[in-house]
């Protein structure tokens, strides 16, 4: 208990992911910025912020339901951080073997930050804030379907395992599922839908700054505005991990270039977008995306 | 013997009681309904106990014997609820005699081995569920007569299957029936039967009777018997058919399974889009449905396991949800989600009791939805194992399903406890309604979470797994109480990071909306969240249909029978030169018939 407790709380999870994922949060800006023709801020820009909102004032709107609005961002942050635990291990530890059905169970635990930002969001009684959240939930649902049919694939391929630890194994026998022609459409699709739940440009109506001033988390200040920015660069480094696992045959420190490369993408669909609106984001998704991602599904039926 | 007829017996007797009671004396009538409840409670726990039996007139094994004591304790809480909640109602003695008959006939329903007790406790069931819609008035008399037209015109289905399996049987009792599906005659029999399991527990096409009896039945009695009990009585006679009464080949799984999934998704999305609580929660009582029938259609212990799980599970979260509801009912006098908004802060119990619930059957780790859904898409893939295409569609179905129901349940939970008031006010004094409305639903949702957390300690150990026997092989193990441990650790991490900032200084400010006062036309209700779905392509023409009653079994049979009677209605004019026409049409078919 005390290692799993060591292993959930220093490395490989929160604090582990946590500095991962501000490195990487200062890759994105600082190659945002280059696109941009700008210098970018030094590396230790993300930290800064975080201390900076450490130092802020909160403020907590009369309307709001004081309980959630304060345990929402919490939430978030603990299911973030449970997921890139059991992703790192399975992928790091040989020890750890992870528990079958494990890839439903982070499934379900990806959509809670999503759920903590909505439910903060509509705790606050601001009419703005329940914009934003009403957005963010028809964006879930819509990328929850081909994010869904995307994660039977590698199910399909590998006859039924449901183990990441074990999907790892069979990638390493058989080569990796991005080499076959139903793993790398799917993989594209996931790609599409990893760039939503991260609410990232062109995905990010529910928080459009220039249009609802930060939408969901608008009420949100100092250090719960904080955690919540933690949760967000958290899941930049579970999801893209989560995506090599299940179809580029899993993660060592050697071959970090890998995340390197799904980070890029993610940064460069975030530079070259506009935002849609969330309806053209629900056709996208429900439309293109799930029929790729049928597509997909019957390629790994026939085995290709 | 006695100690199953016992409680069957006092439970009549007490509801005959009850009716002679005077009105006058409330007070009486509710204390004396609520001893029989607890009564009949403790008397199911006592047969929970019972030494099987199989032969004869009853049936006690591990299956039915985890109903009984549920039934008695759903009994319970709605009984100590009803004594808040119908305080608005003039006939009180006929409720409550209606609740203890029901808890009675339950308890035998369960428990029969014999067909023939079986279909009239059955029987008996469709006609209190029938008063029980009655008791709020007129505006329910024409949903009561639907419930009973689909509830008895499925009976009558069902003991036309249980005829034709005493003609392939010769045996009048459940356990001596072992009859394999291929047997000629034998897949009918199983449909006819597996008919009235569905129109009770509320499987698609017969569920058109739950969202409406929802919408205007007292909310305790909804709460009581299409949340908790019919699910429980159906979902068992279902799995009692699949477990030990057939034998059953692929294709009739199949059937099942793709019941299952219609069930989940087409309840869920006229869920999304409705705008009245009470008819909304109807929507999810049939979408959940659908999870149940899909696990027992997998065929395969972990499937059929995680069917039961659900349907327990559902029992719970579901009372928990429409109680909580009543609750907002009670203290807005409305269920009209536009109309209600931020209640969090005026009842908190209620408030919390219902994220707990919304959270579990939207299937959120750690609760116990989470767990039972876990279990049945297991079933699924150990399913897909011997391969085939339709486990995988029925598998994306049902977790899209869950996603769904998570967005129609934010929906639900901002409209009613979130958001801006919608009487604007600022007003924020804490007003919960009394101990004996929030005493039930609080015990439920705490109960939701103690079957999730739990789940191999409790209520797989002591109720699912003997249901089944042995053989319920996890091919997963989720260890739920160390995640949950986990993610408890990752919300003190939280707070951690919150104390190491800045938390002293907490402003309270209005609402930030660029500067601008907050309008009160500026509220978003909720109701709206979906209304982009509702616009989508082909879903917009399905939509459509649906409110026109186009998917109602009971709408178009309607419409059939009174096609029928009006082409005789216009021939039967009443007008003498017609019926003379057709006397001479017809004398001159006959002689054309005999002159050939």
């Amino acid at each position: 208990m005390t290692r799993l407790l060591f292993n959930f709380l220093i490395f490989p999870g929160f604090l582990f992911t946590a500095i991962v994922g501000l490195i990487a949060s200062w890759i994105d800006r600082k190659v945002t910025a280059r696109i941009q023709w700008r210098v970018g801020p030094p590396w230790y820009q993300p930290l800064i912020d975080l201390v900076k909102l450490s130092i802020k004032e909160i403020t907590v709107p009369r309307s709001a339901s004081k309980g959630l609005f304060f345990l929402s961002p919490m939430i978030g942050l603990s299911a973030v951080t449970f997921v890139s635990t059991l992703i790192w291990l399975v992928n790091i530890d040989p020890v750890s073997k992870g528990f079958s059905g494990d890839i439903i169970v982070i499934m379900y635990l990806l959509t809670l930050p999503a759920i903590a930002i909505i439910l903060g969001a509509s705790s606050s009684g601001n009419p703005l804030a329940s914009l934003g959240a009403s957005r963010e939930i028809k964006l879930v649902m819509a990328y929850e379907l081909p994010f869904i049919i995307c994660l039977i694939v590698p199910v399909i391929k590998s006859h039924g395992l449901l183990r990441l630890s074990e999907i790892i194994n069979y990638q390493a026998v058989n080569g990796s599922f991005i080499a076959s022609l139903s793993g790398i459409i799917a993989f594209i699709v996931m790609i599409f839908c990893m760039q939503a739940k991260l609410g990232l440009v062109p995905f990010d109506a529910s928080e459009a700054e220039t249009e609802i001033m930060g939408g969901a988390l608008i009420e949100y200040s100092g250090m719960l505005l904080a955690i919540f920015k933690l949760t967000k660069t958290m899941l930049m480094v579970a999801l893209p991990l989560f995506l090599i696992t299940l179809f580029w045959q899993g993660f060592n420190f050697l071959s970090i270039w890998k995340y390197v490369v799904l980070l890029v993408i993610i940064v460069l669909i975030r530079n070259t977008n506009p935002r849609v609106r969330v309806d053209q984001a629900v056709r996208f998704f429900w439309g293109k995306m799930t029929l790729m991602a049928i597509l997909a599904v019957l390629l790994a039926i026939k085995g290709m | 013997m006695k100690i199953l007829l016992e409680p069957i017996l006092v439970s009549i007797i007490a509801g005959l009681f009850i009716l002679v009671i005077p009105k006058r004396f409330r007070k009486v009538i509710e204390f004396f309904s609520l001893i029989t409840s607890v009564y009949l409670f403790i008397a199911g726990i006592k047969i929970f106990f019972a030494a099987p039996l199989n032969a004869g007139y009853f049936y006690v094994d591990g299956l039915s014997r985890f109903i009984v004591p549920a039934i008695g304790f759903f009994g319970m809480l709605v009984t100590l609820y009803s004594m808040r909640s119908m305080a608005s109602y003039k006939d009180v003695s006929s409720y409550y005699t209606y609740i203890l008959w029901t808890i009675g006939s339950s308890i035998l329903a369960a428990v029969s081995n014999n067909i023939i007790l079986l279909l009239v406790s059955w029987g008996f069931l469709g006609f209190t569920l029938y008063a029980l819609i009655n008791i709020s008035g007129p505006k329910a008399a024409a949903i009561s007569k639907k419930t009973f037209i689909i509830i008895g015109g499925s009976d009558s289905l069902m003991i036309l299957g249980f005829g034709i399996m005493w003609l392939m049987t010769k045996s009048l009792n459940l356990s001596d029936m072992r009859i394999d599906i291929t047997a000629p005659m034998a897949f009918w029999s199983f449909l006819l039967v597996a008919t009235g399991a569905f129109a009770k527990a509320g499987a698609m096409p017969f569920h058109t009777w739950i969202p409406e009896t929802a919408q205007e039945a007292p909310i305790s009695v909804t709460a009581f018997l299409p949340a908790s009990l019919d699910k429980l009585l159906g979902i068992y006679l279902l799995a009692r058919l699949t477990l030990n009464v057939f034998i059953l080949n692929s294709f009739t799984y199949a059937i099942l399974m793709v019941i299952g999934s219609i069930t989940i998704i087409a309840a869920v999305m006229m869920a999304l889009v409705q705008h009245d609580f009470k008819k909304l929660l109807g929507y999810h009582a049939v979408s959940q449905v659908g999870y149940m029938v899909l696990g027992i259609g997998t065929g395969n212990p972990i499937g059929i396991a995680g069917g039961l799980f659900h349907m327990l599970n559902n029992a719970i979260y579901k009372c928990c949800l429409f109680l909580s509801g009543g609750n907002v009912e009670y203290k807005t006098k409305t269920s009209d989600l536009d109309r209600i908004g931020g209640l969090a802060k005026i009842m908190p119990i209620t408030f919390f009791a219902s994220v707990i619930a919304a959270l579990s059957i939207s299937g959120v780790p750690p609760f116990n939805g989470f767990f039972s859904k876990w279990m049945i898409y297991q079933g699924l893939i150990e399913k897909g194992k011997s391969g085939g295409v339709l486990w995988i569609i029925c598998l994306a179905a049902a977790m899209f399903g869950s996603g769904l129901t998570l967005a129609s349940f934010i929906k639900l939970i901002h409209a009613i406890f979130l958001g801006q008031r919608a009487d604007g006010k600022e007003n924020s004094r804490r007003d919960e309604v009394s101990w004996q409305m929030w005493l039930p639903v609080s015990i439920l949702a705490i109960l939701c979470v103690i079957f999730g957390i739990f789940a191999y300690q409790i209520p797989l150990k002591f109720f699912i797994r003997p249901a089944l026997g042995a053989g319920v092989v996890f091919i997963g193990e989720w260890q739920t109480l160390k995640a949950t441990l986990l993610l408890f650790a990752g919300l003190v991490i939280g707070l951690i990071i919150y104390f190491l900032g800045n938390f002293k200084s907490v402003r309270m400010s209005d609402s930030y909306i660029g500067g601008e006062p907050v309008e009160k036309d500026m509220r978003l209700s909720g109701t709206e969240f979906y209304n982009t779905v509702k616009e989508y392509g082909l879903l917009r023409i399905i939509y459509k249909k649906a409110e026109a009653g186009f998917f109602d079994i009971y709408e178009q049979g309607k419409a059939l029978v009174f096609g029928i009677g009006g082409f005789f209605q216009y021939l039967h004019n009443g007008i003498l030169p017609t019926y003379l026409v057709w006397t001479l049409l017809g004398m001159m078919g006959l002689f054309l018939f005999f002159m050939r």
